[in-house]
């Protein structure tokens, strides 16, 4: 039987993280465990940290205090020369695709793969992009430029790329904050079955009709502290709201 | 802690071809397109390496001739012509000879007919006119001795000039600070010629800083899409390492080109003067010279860009 997602060891591990910019704490003492297979939604006003806290886990920044552990790479102590060792384990998404625009979109995801491993080829790489694009529902655009395709498509393609080399960790960074409702829950349905893939995906966003009916499990920051934990399956007060 | 990386559901066969592949079309090929692509941005790059280098070839073959120069200049200037009267008995200048081989501070004596002294005139440039402007042969007969120690100069010199068998007009050709003169000036030389090279330099390696600082900012979503999935830092930096490479060896194939040209037509156009101010300068060192050029750049170009990527690319 397939034991339960909190019962498998996590694949990220904050404990006791914070991060200073000077006198202003970004992130306060945070302690968060996410696991394979869990999508969980980070949540809070504007400047609450959220952003803050996928950079840690991304080791685009260090923590001024505490621990990061992601795939059991001490991230916050982990050198620059190694930080590409971390992020062939994660998977990223942006708000703003972040797509090559003079790639096509399977150049665009076997880009992401080939560069990540050079011991990919090209033929290799292709075919792995083409089945990752199909599994967002754009088999049939692989051709296309970034300028051919609607926002709802350039954040399938991003995602494509992201999870291409199958990393345990998908983290997105207000992936549905430029597209409209419809398209929005498209994205969060292929997060979903991301998530039920195996792979750990945490999600920051704004979008409170998501959160409210995803029923997934909800991390709150407000001023850079984790204020609220809510399990999946439960619906919380959105308190942070009224701050942003 | 559980994470691992799912590997490829491929066969990874000829990893090895994969790999250079991969590597000369993410690394070499990109810094190619790329360069290629910011032609406008480079040129100024390209132009002031492919200038530094072309005086850097140019002022290390004047250096090297310099060297060579200065070196003959030592040895002329241990080697004493004692010049001889013309009306000279042959058995005193033989007395004479036999008293200077004996000397332990001399190394060598030898005697220079009037015959041999015009051949040898007409190997120094200017002196064949003068030879040629007399009816009679202007030059003395002389003894040429080698003196071990620039110091016993003075003394021998001494010694020689009121011998009986000596030219009383014009004993020796001694003249006293004659090669520190010379050594001065050349470190005068030197030192300009290393100043100016320097000043070219530090110009050269700022203007590719820059142009590979403007390639970086306009490649920034691409660099970070490239730290984001996972690129290795040398990954990243290596494309444009290569195109400061790439600006470095073009510069270096056309100034070491110019440089071995111009040392060519050197040799060509005037062999005999050439050789007297320039000695040593030949083909085998024309081509070494333009090697060096041409590797300087290489290492210019490359270096400069790392320095330049280090400084301003995000780990």
């Amino acid at each position: 039987m397939r034991p339960h997602v909190a019962e498998r060891p996590p694949i990220v591990e904050l404990i006791g993280v914070s991060r200073a910019y000077g006198q202003r704490h970004a992130v306060d003492g945070i302690e968060l465990a996410l696991h394979p297979g869990e999508l969980t939604l980070l949540v809070g006003p504007s400047g609450a940290g959220k952003t803050t806290l996928l950079k840690l886990i991304n080791r685009e920044i260090r923590p001024t205090a505490g621990e990061v552990w992601v795939a059991g790479i001490a991230a916050h102590r982990l050198k620059a020369s190694h930080v590409a060792d971390l992020r062939r384990r994660v998977g990223v998404v942006f708000q703003d695709y972040k797509l090559l625009p003079r790639l096509n979109a399977i150049e665009n995801v076997a880009f992401g793969l080939q560069v990540g491993d050079l011991r990919i080829s090209d033929a290799e790489a292709r075919d792995r992009s083409l089945d990752a694009l199909e599994a967002v529902g754009l088999g049939d655009r692989g051709g296309a430029f970034p300028d051919q395709l609607s926002g709802g498509q350039q954040q399938r393609v991003a995602i494509a790329r992201a999870v291409v080399a199958q990393p345990p960790l998908l983290i997105a960074d207000e992936p549905t904050g430029n597209l409209d409702q419809e398209t929005a829950w498209e994205i969060m349905d292929l997060f979903e079955d991301i998530a039920a893939s195996g792979t750990a995906v945490l999600v920051a966003t704004h979008n409170v009709e998501i959160v409210t009916r995803l029923k997934r499990r909800v991390v709150t920051l407000v001023d850079g502290r984790l204020v609220r934990d809510q399990p999946a399956g439960q619906t919380g007060r959105m308190a942070w709201l009224a701050s942003s | 802690m559980a994470g691992v990386v799912v590997t490829g559901r491929f066969p990874r066969r000829r990893l090895i071809q994969t790999v250079a592949a991969n590597l000369v079309r993410l690394v070499f090929g990109s810094a190619a397109r790329n360069w290629g692509r910011n032609i406008g941005s480079t040129a100024p790059a390209l132009g002031s390496m492919t200038l530094l280098l072309l005086m850097s070839g140019l002022v290390g073959l004047t250096g090297f001739a310099l060297h060579n120069l200065e070196v003959v200049q030592a040895r002329e200037a241990s080697l004493l012509h004692v010049y001889l009267r013309d009306d000279a008995a042959d058995p005193d200048v033989v007395a004479l000879w036999n008293r200077l081989s004996s000397d332990p501070r001399i190394a060598r004596v030898t005697y220079v007919s009037k015959a041999d002294a015009l051949a040898r005139a007409h190997t120094i440039p200017g002196l064949p006119e003068l030879a040629n402007a007399s009816e009679s042969n202007p030059f003395p007969a002389s003894l040429d001795v080698q003196v071990k120690s620039l110091n016993d100069m003075g003394a021998i010199d001494a010694v020689v000039r009121n011998e009986s068998v000596v030219d009383p007009l014009n004993p020796t050709s001694y003249d006293r600070g004659a090669y520190e003169r010379i050594q001065a000036v050349l470190f005068g030389i030197a030192i300009a010629g290393l100043a100016f090279v320097g000043l070219l330099g530090f110009v050269a390696v700022t203007v590719t800083m820059n142009s590979i600082k403007a390639a970086i900012l306009s490649r920034r979503d691409e660099i970070t899409i490239m730290q984001l999935v996972g690129a290795p830092r040398w990954m990243v930096r290596g494309p444009f390492v290569v195109e400061g490479a790439i600006t470095g060896t073009l510069a270096g194939l056309v100034a070491g080109g110019v440089t071995f040209g111009l040392a060519m037509s050197g040799i060509a156009a005037g062999s005999q003067s050439f050789t007297q101010f320039a000695p040593g300068v030949t083909t085998t060192v024309a081509a070494i010279a333009a090697a060096i050029v041409i590797g300087t750049g290489l290492g210019l170009g490359s270096g400069s860009s790392l320095l330049s990527v280090r400084r301003h690319m995000e780990s």
